[in-house]
């Protein structure tokens, strides 16, 4: 008989399937998409009256800034956790390795499939908020690494969900802990109105330990061309991804099982 | 003299290889390790073997099987036993999906299994056609074989529909379908018709002996149907409480533990005593069964039904009552005798008997 007949590898059906399967979850379409976009209209109509208009192009820039990150946040963080979590608890990922496809295979689609949905999020919200409002015009290199650290953050919501519903195995504990983490950093780094500055100094060390902090409050400076210390910022990303690489090992090292 | 030179140089071959083929076999006999080494020979045909497996959910062993199984290309087994035998831990310690001591040595891969789990859930974040597709990494406008079955489980209809909008039975055709789509060499079918109507069971069983018909490959069909396993298998598997009661081909465990053939007939007093002179089997309560160790044993017992114009039903290949007598014998009861029989059940060693009479 002929053999590894049913071993699959990662194609273009299964990446087909994975996109599907972020885009049939309404949260993350809504959360994704259209928050970001609906909140960042909400907020720089809000404060026009409120700022001189010389500063208004700067200000828009900087919510422009900050509400990108929700994207990562909503597909990644929020709506990647809970579908995992919900595969896991039923059994898919299994069912998935049974019909030949190996792990490997199924988490190669489920990350190409959340980088296409991810870009695409990012070139609606760019496309809509740089046609829609009057941003100050950023530099290339700004640019660019405003998308590098979108990426790089995405890389760590990724690592931190797969990480969560991998320990808890369930899409209720999951979920709880995902929307206290999705709130816990909007609110720390800025993003629900509160400035860092105003939060007890507590809370403003762990807001500095997030590299979402230092994008929607400091990444301005490099979004005008203006000098900025890169290192803080890297060391948060260090920290960040530290804490998702300790999520997954304890992860792995709970599913790790011992065959006779 | 030229043939005589032929004749001699042809003898003197058919020497050699006659020596040769006698001195493999006096080397194969005399071996320390003959055993080993036909072991191993059947081995080199087999698709799995479990040795001595034994699978710990915390205190409790679920699974502790100290004889030998071996499934081959073409086997059908059928593996029965109650509600906590250890049939599901069975399948899933094969699929390396469970801890386990002991070893399962098989040349397959996960991936190189098919199986249909007891419980199977898919995502319902879109309809059961891409699912379908995807795991098949197929176009149904493209497979004529797939189309088949469908049209054949007539399950067009349900395509369109998400996994949690389908009926239990649909459920099931679902996976079904796939998992015969997946042509794997060994397949368990883990309570496969669980859930179904009479009509679609029946359909689904005569669909599978078709599929298989004449293939390779191995089944493997957990089942409390024992209709459909006197159907479908060809070796039986029994389990309780974890432990290997029996297997086998099936018509020599029936005969080992039932005897040539059985009659069955209804359990009434008046049928009581008239095949009080006969050996009584263990049996489902409605039924007395009878054990027929020859022909003319059966033919007697025939004789006398029909004389009496009794009903009865004979069969050379009844899982249910061969189950019943192997379990019972395992436990350190007898089968075929009546007293012996009762006393088994009077000793109470195992609680599921008292699910069956003993006349």
């Amino acid at each position: 008989m002929k053999k590894n007949m049913n071993i699959k590898q990662c194609n273009a059906k299964l990446i087909k399937y994975e996109m599907l399967n972020i885009l049939g979850n309404p949260f993350a379409d809504f959360f994704g998409v259209v928050f970001p976009i609906m909140m960042l209209f909400i907020i720089t109509k809000a404060m026009k009256s409120e700022i001189p208009a010389r500063g208004y192009a700067e200000a828009c820039a900087t919510v422009f800034i900050s509400m990108s990150m929700i994207i990562p946040m909503a597909i990644l963080l929020l709506g990647y956790a809970a579908t995992y979590a919900q595969e896991l608890e039923k059994e898919i990922p299994l069912r998935m390795m049974l019909f030949g496809y190996p792990e490997s295979a199924a988490m190669l689609a489920k990350i190409i499939a959340q980088t296409i949905v991810v870009t695409a999020a990012l070139l609606i919200y760019g496309i809509i908020g740089g046609i829609g409002l009057e941003l100050s015009m950023p530099t290339v290199g700004a640019v660019i690494g405003l998308i590098l650290c979108q990426y790089l953050l995405g890389v760590i919501f990724f690592g931190i969900a797969h990480g969560v519903s991998s320990l808890f195995r369930k899409f209720g504990p999951t979920y709880a802990v995902m929307m206290t983490l999705y709130f816990g950093i909007m609110i720390l780094c800025g993003m629900m109105g509160i400035k860092a500055e105003d939060l007890p100094k507590f809370l403003q060390v762990i807001s500095n330990l997030l590299p979402m902090s230092h994008i929607g409050n400091d990444y301005i400076d490099v979004w005008m061309g203006r000098s900025y210390n890169f290192v803080p910022m890297l060391q948060a990303f260090l920290f960040l991804g530290a804490v998702a690489g300790i999520i997954m090992v304890m992860a792995g090292y709970k599913n790790r099982r011992t065959r006779g | 003299m030229k043939d005589s030179f032929i004749s001699i140089w042809n003898l003197s071959k058919c020497v050699v290889c006659i020596g040769g083929a006698l001195s493999e076999l006096t080397a194969y006999v005399f071996a320390a390790d003959f055993p080993r080494v036909l072991r191993r020979r059947m081995e080199a045909n087999m698709l799995l073997s479990i040795n001595h497996l034994q699978v710990q959910y915390g205190k409790q062993t679920a699974l502790d099987i100290e004889q030998n199984i071996m499934i081959e290309p073409g086997d059908r087994i059928g593996i029965i036993g109650s509600n906590g035998a250890g049939k599901t831990t069975l399948v899933k310690s094969i699929l390396g999906l469970t801890n386990y001591k002991g070893s399962i040595q098989t040349e397959l891969k996960k991936e190189e299994i098919g199986v249909h789990m007891q419980y199977n859930n898919y995502t319902n974040t879109m309809p059961v056609k891409n699912v379908m597709e995807t795991l098949l990494n197929t176009s149904i406008k493209k497979n004529r074989k797939l189309q088949e079955l469908i049209h054949f489980f007539e399950f067009e209809p349900c395509l369109k529909k998400r996994y949690s909008s389908l009926s239990g039975g649909q459920k099931q055709r679902f996976t079904i379908i796939m998992v015969m789509m997946q042509d794997a060499p060994l397949t368990f079918y883990d309570e496969v018709t669980s859930g179904l109507d009479f009509e679609t069971r029946q359909k689904l069983m005569e669909k599978l002996l078709e599929w298989y018909q004449g293939k390779e490959n191995a089944l493997c069909i957990v089942s409390h149907y024992y209709d459909e396993l006197e159907l479908l298998a060809d070796k039986v598997l029994v389990l309780d409480q974890g432990k290997l009661i029996a297997f086998g081909n099936k018509e020599m465990l029936f005969e080992k533990y039932c005897g040539h053939a059985v009659i069955t007939i209804d359990n009434s007093e008046k049928n009581d005593m008239l095949t009080k002179q006969f050996s009584h089997l263990l049996s489902p309560g409605h039924l007395i069964a009878l054990s027929c160790q020859d022909v003319v044993e059966e033919e007697k017992i025939i004789r006398v039904l029909l004389e009496q114009d009794v009903n009865f039903k004979r069969s050379n290949h009844d899982i249910e009552i061969m189950y019943i007598n192997a379990k019972a014998l395992y436990y350190g009861g007898e089968c075929v005798d009546s007293h012996l029989a009762q006393d088994t059940m009077k000793g109470g060693q195992n609680e599921e008997k008292h699910e069956y009479k003993a006349v």
